[in-house]
């Protein structure tokens, strides 16, 4: 049986790796690519303390989260099409009209 | 006879304003009939009320109740007492003669009236509501039409001037409701009933606290140094009988809530607070006046004015005796007829001459001879003249001041007077006397209905400042529990 | 049955003509001027039957509730006494015949009946105040008298002048008034009450602590001075003369002026209880009287010259209060009522007659105005106190009473009396001898401004024989003002009134030399100087001061415009940059700044708001993970 805090370090690391990828990417894709890996980081942390609980309840949180996930994403790519067609870019540092 | 009379004039003007809506927009002369009728109607129950109103029994008489949120202590209750009653005389006079003034509004009237109507029901609501909820609810209702009524049809800078009326008004009730939440949350009987909170004593710091906030919240409705600012430049910005409503009857607001809430539930407050009120309206007396002499608008003047007489009606209240809180509410009423007659006067010529620049008129008695003796008759009551009831309103406030010994406010609320006169007397001169300019040759004098409204307003002036009586008993008789509990000179 | 008590009647007839006159008066032949005669005529027909009642009943008090303020009731009473009577039928008389006079000099006027109407209103107000036994009834006519002398000087309000004037006369009186006002409610603390009888009654019980007595004595006297024209507040007095002549001799002899004398005498007792206020009285009485006689010198408007007489005369009458004597006082009111009346009339004969004003442009006007010269004549010598005049035997009883307190005020006002007569016999000489200047464009005035002219001839020389004849059930007038009516004590002291001090009526031979000599001195030398007619070119040292009324005028026009209007101005500039620009908008603004210090935190970017919320994030964790353990 592998190890909770096996399953949590990767849950951590991936969380991590998503958090990186929000904060320094530039491209808005790669940044909702980068949700999607956070989004799934913690999807698997409740997987892992779901199994190690004996719980069903984090396998019931886990398929919700991705449910959510997809809409989001279907969402966002939407919003992301429009944005693209009307600007030419989706470089969210040229995206900076909502400031004051 | 089991006539809701209080209700009837509370609520006639708001169905009135309903009737108002679903009238088409064109009819002209069936929305000012309808706006007619629903005054006069109010102002009818306003003098039944006077009339009917026992002043032997006096206290709280005609009173209406009903439940409307028990759980929390709420109830639509009304009722009068002497200083109500003159008040609610004061509102019919001023609504009607305000309407027939109003006549040749023609720029959407239906939403004109509507909301005069809908201003007018909130100030007879804040007069005879004893539940300090509704109270504050007609307050606001009162308050907020003026809004819109500024910003719409009003003129010279007319944004501003709304704008700024509104902002420090709301602030004010902002500090009022914080005040009556504090009295509701620290009386501990879950009640905003007037008579009920009268009978709780609240602790000092609270009593100090609720004082501070009340004063300083109806301080700014009834024109307070220095958050007086709103008043000329609201007053100038009006259209014409919303400057008579407001300085006449609404500014009297605030010095009613003073009474009525502050000073009837808060004697110990009252005590700490009502020195610095004294100062503060003397400044008010004093800073007005002679604001009042330079200004060039005509209604900037009587802007100005109005901030130097409901200085008196302060100081009357201040005076912590009976003789002074009485000259208070009668000078409420006498400046509130007053200022109405000056507005109105004043709203006849801007109509015709379109500029209200003092400098720019010369000799027009000869050209609107009604119009000006009418406003000669106003100026003549607000510098004191015996016969008029502004006289004896001022000589109650004195008088009283006098009895508490404050003799340094005596002299300055007198040199107030000399003040008033110089102003008074400068500007009459420049504008009614003179030679005529040829300039105004084409003016005519007002319209019999402006003259009918002026002449009704100038009556009373005169009927009042030669027998008082009819207004004083009742007023005496309500003010009278007040001072006994605030151990002031009976 | 005429009694005491119907004396309100007498306020009342003239109210009613202003009632009448000023709303009907359009439809009525004559504008209504008619009802204004003849119920004002009717008030002085009723005056005879009022004086024999109160010969017959004494003096008596009326108090009429006017309202009541908890325990306080505010009386409309009113008094009839000796001093009230003689002077209601001083201000009746007047009143009377300067209405019908004012008939053919306000002819054509428009406007005519409204001129009636405020006359009447102007009576009316007089006489209430005359009746008053109540402060605050008192007041109201004081201030109603200030307002009819508002109109009416600026009845032609056409012209600037005139109206500059009016509000000059207002304004200036209401100044005095605001001491008025505040001496009444000092009054009003001490004693609980405004009704002058119980006040006088208090005072002499000694009630009142003698500070508050001698403040409130001389802030009164502020409003009487004010409204008799006395120094420092006379300044309105002169410039009044931009009214109508009427109202000039209605003003300077029944219905204005007087109303200063009067007030004092009425509250008399208190001011006897404050000799400081007292000593006041007569400082300021004196030096008006000397101050206006010099200045009188070297006017050459008529009736600037008149003004200043009057100014001159009242300051006798105060000096005559200040020094005690009461009756002397109002005995030289009722006479200078009649010669005062005469002057101002006669004067405007004369402008009415040549349309001008100025000594300058007068003279030799005897031939083509014989009737006006000649009760001129008589007014002037009553005026300058020739002797056997009215003028004379009052003034005598002033200097009677001066010669009792100090030989050094006695010289002073007999050289008062001098120049008096200086002046005054210079108006008439210059106007009516030498040279025609008119060239027979003059005219005589008709029959209705002539008669009251010659009515008025008639007190002012015989007046003063009253001084030796009984009046009514008293020895002569002096006694009967001083309170001696037979009727006793007792019921004087019912009304809290009046035994005044007087002295021997009769005056002595020192003082009927030497005031006779005054102004038979100062009469001859105006005519020995003028009646050639020839300019006088030298001018004397000092005319330029004179001339500029000791830079009185210049005082206070410097204290209005550069005092009070800056004053005015800076805080109508204080409030719009202070309390409303750097305070309400500047409270306005508040929100705007901290919300602009608050808005460069929005960049916009993405990236940064994300880091943002890691860091707030990681911050809270921080904290719950700090807190947990």
């Amino acid at each position: 049986m592998i190890p909770l805090e096996a399953v949590a370090g990767l849950s951590a690391v991936l969380f991590a790796i998503g958090l990186y990828g929000v904060l320094a990417r530039r491209n808005a894709v790669l940044i909702l690519l980068a949700v999607e890996v956070m989004l799934n980081a913690v999807a698997l942390n409740f997987l892992g303390f779901g199994a190690f609980r004996g719980d069903l309840t984090g396998q019931v949180v886990a398929i919700f989260v991705i449910c959510v996930a997809a809409a989001e994403v279907g969402l966002a790519l939407g919003i992301l099409l429009r944005l693209h067609r009307n600007r030419q870019t989706v470089d969210i540092d040229r995206l900076d009209e909502l400031k004051w | 006879m089991n006539i809701p009379l209080l209700s009837l004039m509370t609520l006639t003007p708001l169905v009135g304003a309903l009737v108002l809506l679903v009238l088409p927009r064109d009819r002209h002369g069936l929305i000012r009939a309808v706006a007619l009728a629903a005054a006069g109607i109010s102002a009818a129950a306003a003098v039944a009320v006077f009339l009917v109103y026992d002043t032997v029994r006096a206290g709280f008489q005609l009173a209406e109740r009903l439940p409307w949120l028990p759980q929390i202590g709420i109830d639509y209750a009304l009722a009068v007492d002497g200083s109500s009653v003159v008040m609610l005389l004061l509102t019919g006079i001023v609504i009607v003669t305000g309407v027939l003034i109003s006549w040749r509004v023609d720029y959407r009237p239906k939403d004109f009236f509507a909301l005069l109507l809908l201003l007018v029901a909130g100030v007879y609501g804040v007069f005879c509501s004893t539940d300090l909820f509704f109270f504050f609810f007609w307050y606001e209702v009162a308050v907020l039409p003026m809004y819109l009524l500024i910003a719409v049809w009003g003129s010279t800078n007319k944004e501003y001037g709304a704008l700024k009326l509104t902002l420090m008004l709301v602030a004010g009730s902002i500090l009022i409701w914080i005040g009556l939440l504090m009295l509701y949350v620290a009386s501990g009987i879950n009640s905003f009933d007037l008579f009920r909170l009268q009978h709780i004593t609240f602790d000092p710091l609270t009593q100090s606290i609720a004082f501070l906030l009340f004063m300083i919240g109806f301080g700014v409705l009834a024109g307070m140094w220095p958050l007086h600012t709103w008043s000329p430049d609201g007053h100038v910005a009006a259209p014409t009988a919303v400057s008579m409503l407001h300085a006449g009857v609404l500014m009297k607001l605030g010095a009613f809530g003073i009474l009525r809430i502050a000073m009837t539930l808060l004697p110990e407050g009252a005590r700490i607070w009502l020195p610095v009120l004294l100062v503060l309206a003397t400044v008010n007396v004093i800073y007005g006046a002679l604001s009042a002499m330079s200004q060039r608008d005509l209604k900037y003047v009587i802007g100005y004015s109005s901030v130097s007489h409901m200085g008196y009606v302060l100081m009357g209240l201040a005076s912590l005796s009976l003789i002074g809180t009485t000259g208070a509410v009668l000078q409420m009423f006498s400046h509130g007829i007053m200022t109405a007659l000056f507005f109105a006067m004043v709203g006849v010529i801007y109509d015709q001459a379109h500029t209200r620049d003092i400098a720019a008129f010369r000799g027009l008695i000869c050209t609107m001879p009604a119009v000006s003796v009418l406003f000669i008759l106003a100026g003549l009551a607000s510098l004191g003249l015996p016969g008029l009831s502004g006289f004896v309103a001022e000589f109650l406030v004195f008088s009283g001041l006098a009895q508490a010994q404050a003799w340094l406010f005596v002299v300055l609320a007198v040199v107030g007077v000399a003040i008033t006169a110089t102003y008074v007397l400068r500007l009459i001169a420049r504008v009614f006397f003179g030679p005529p300019e040829a300039a105004w040759r084409a003016l005519r004098d007002g319209t019999p209905l402006d003259v009918a409204a002026g002449a009704s307003l100038a009556f009373v002036l005169v009927a009042v400042g030669l027998y008082p009586a009819p207004l004083i008993g009742p007023i005496v008789g309500s003010v009278l529990p007040i001072v006994r509990r605030l151990g002031g000179v009976e | 049955m005429v009694t005491t008590a119907s004396a309100w009647l007498l306020p009342a007839l003239p109210f009613l003509a202003f009632l009448l006159t000023a709303t009907l008066g359009r439809w009525l032949p004559g504008q209504g001027a008619g009802i204004a005669i003849v119920l004002t005529g009717a008030g002085a027909v009723l005056w005879a039957p009022l004086l024999g009642a109160l010969f017959v009943e004494g003096p008596q008090l009326y108090q009429p509730v006017w309202f009541t303020v908890g325990g306080d009731a505010l009386h409309v009473s009113y008094i009839v006494d000796p001093l009230a009577a003689l002077v209601l039928g001083v201000v009746l008389i007047c009143s009377t015949h300067i209405q019908v006079y004012a008939l053919g000099y306000m002819g054509g006027e428009a406007r005519f009946g409204w001129f009636f109407a405020v006359v009447a209103l102007f009576t009316a107000a007089m006489l209430g105040l005359v009746l008053s036994a109540s402060l605050l009834t008192l007041y109201v006519c004081w201030e109603v008298v200030g307002l009819c002398s508002y109109l009416l000087i600026g009845f032609w309000f056409d012209r600037p002048a005139a109206v500059e004037a009016a509000k000059k006369a207002f304004i200036t009186t209401r100044v005095g008034d605001v001491g008025l006002l505040i001496g009444i409610l000092l009054l009003f603390r001490a004693t609980g009450t405004l009704d002058i009888p119980a006040i006088v009654t208090a005072v002499q019980q000694g009630a009142i602590d003698g500070g508050t007595l001698t403040a409130a004595a001389i802030l009164v006297l502020l409003g009487a001075f004010g409204k008799s024209g006395q120094f420092p507040l006379h300044v309105w007095l002169p410039d009044a003369m931009e009214g109508p002549t009427p109202v000039s001799a209605l003003i300077h002899a029944a219905t204005m002026v007087t109303a200063g004398v009067y007030l004092v005498a009425r509250l008399f007792p208190i001011f006897e209880a404050a000799p400081v206020a007292l000593a006041v009285v007569a400082a300021v009485g004196l030096i008006s009287a000397a101050g206006a006689s010099l200045l009188a010198l070297v006017q050459t408007d008529i009736k600037r010259i008149l003004a200043y007489s009057t100014i001159s005369q009242l300051g006798l009458m105060f000096a005559a209060l200040g020094t005690g004597f009461l009756p002397a006082a109002i005995f030289h009111l009722t006479t200078h009522a009649a010669f005062k009346a005469l002057l101002f009339l006669a004067a405007g004969s004369v402008i009415h007659g040549t349309t001008r004003q100025k000594l300058d442009e007068l003279g030799g006007l005897r031939r083509s105005l014989p009737v006006t010269a000649f009760t001129m004549l008589a007014g002037a010598a009553a005026l300058a106190g020739v002797p056997l005049t009215s003028g004379y035997f009052s003034k005598d009883e002033i200097l009677l009473g001066l010669l009792d307190r100090s030989t050094l005020l006695f010289v002073a006002t007999l050289a008062v009396s001098a120049l008096t007569a200086f002046y005054t016999f210079r108006l008439w000489v210059r106007a009516f001898l030498g040279p025609d200047q008119m060239h027979g464009h003059a005219h005589e005035s008709p029959a209705v401004m002539l008669g009251p002219l010659v009515a008025f001839t008639v007190p002012s020389l015989l007046l003063g024989f009253l001084l030796f004849i009984p009046f009514g059930p008293s020895a002569n007038i002096i006694a009967f003002l001083a309170g001696e009516t037979g009727h006793p004590p007792a019921q004087y002291a019912e009304i809290g009134s009046y035994y005044h001090a007087h002295h021997e009526a009769t005056p002595n031979g020192l003082v009927l030399g030497t005031s006779a000599a005054a102004a038979l001195a100062g009469a001859g030398a105006a005519w020995a100087v003028y009646r050639s007619g020839a300019r006088i070119r030298r001018r004397l040292p000092g005319a330029a001061v004179l001339e500029r009324g000791f830079f009185i005028d210049a005082l206070y026009r410097w204290l209005t415009t550069q005092v009070v209007m800056r004053l005015s101005a800076f805080f109508a500039w204080f409030d719009r940059r202070w309390v409303n620009d750097a305070g309400v908008n500047g409270a306005g603004r508040l929100p705007a700044v901290v919300g602009g210090a608050l808005r460069t935190l929005q960049t916009g970017n993405l990236s940064t708001y994300a880091l943002a919320i890691v860091a707030g994030m990681a911050l809270i964790a921080g904290i719950i993970l700090w807190s947990g353990r």
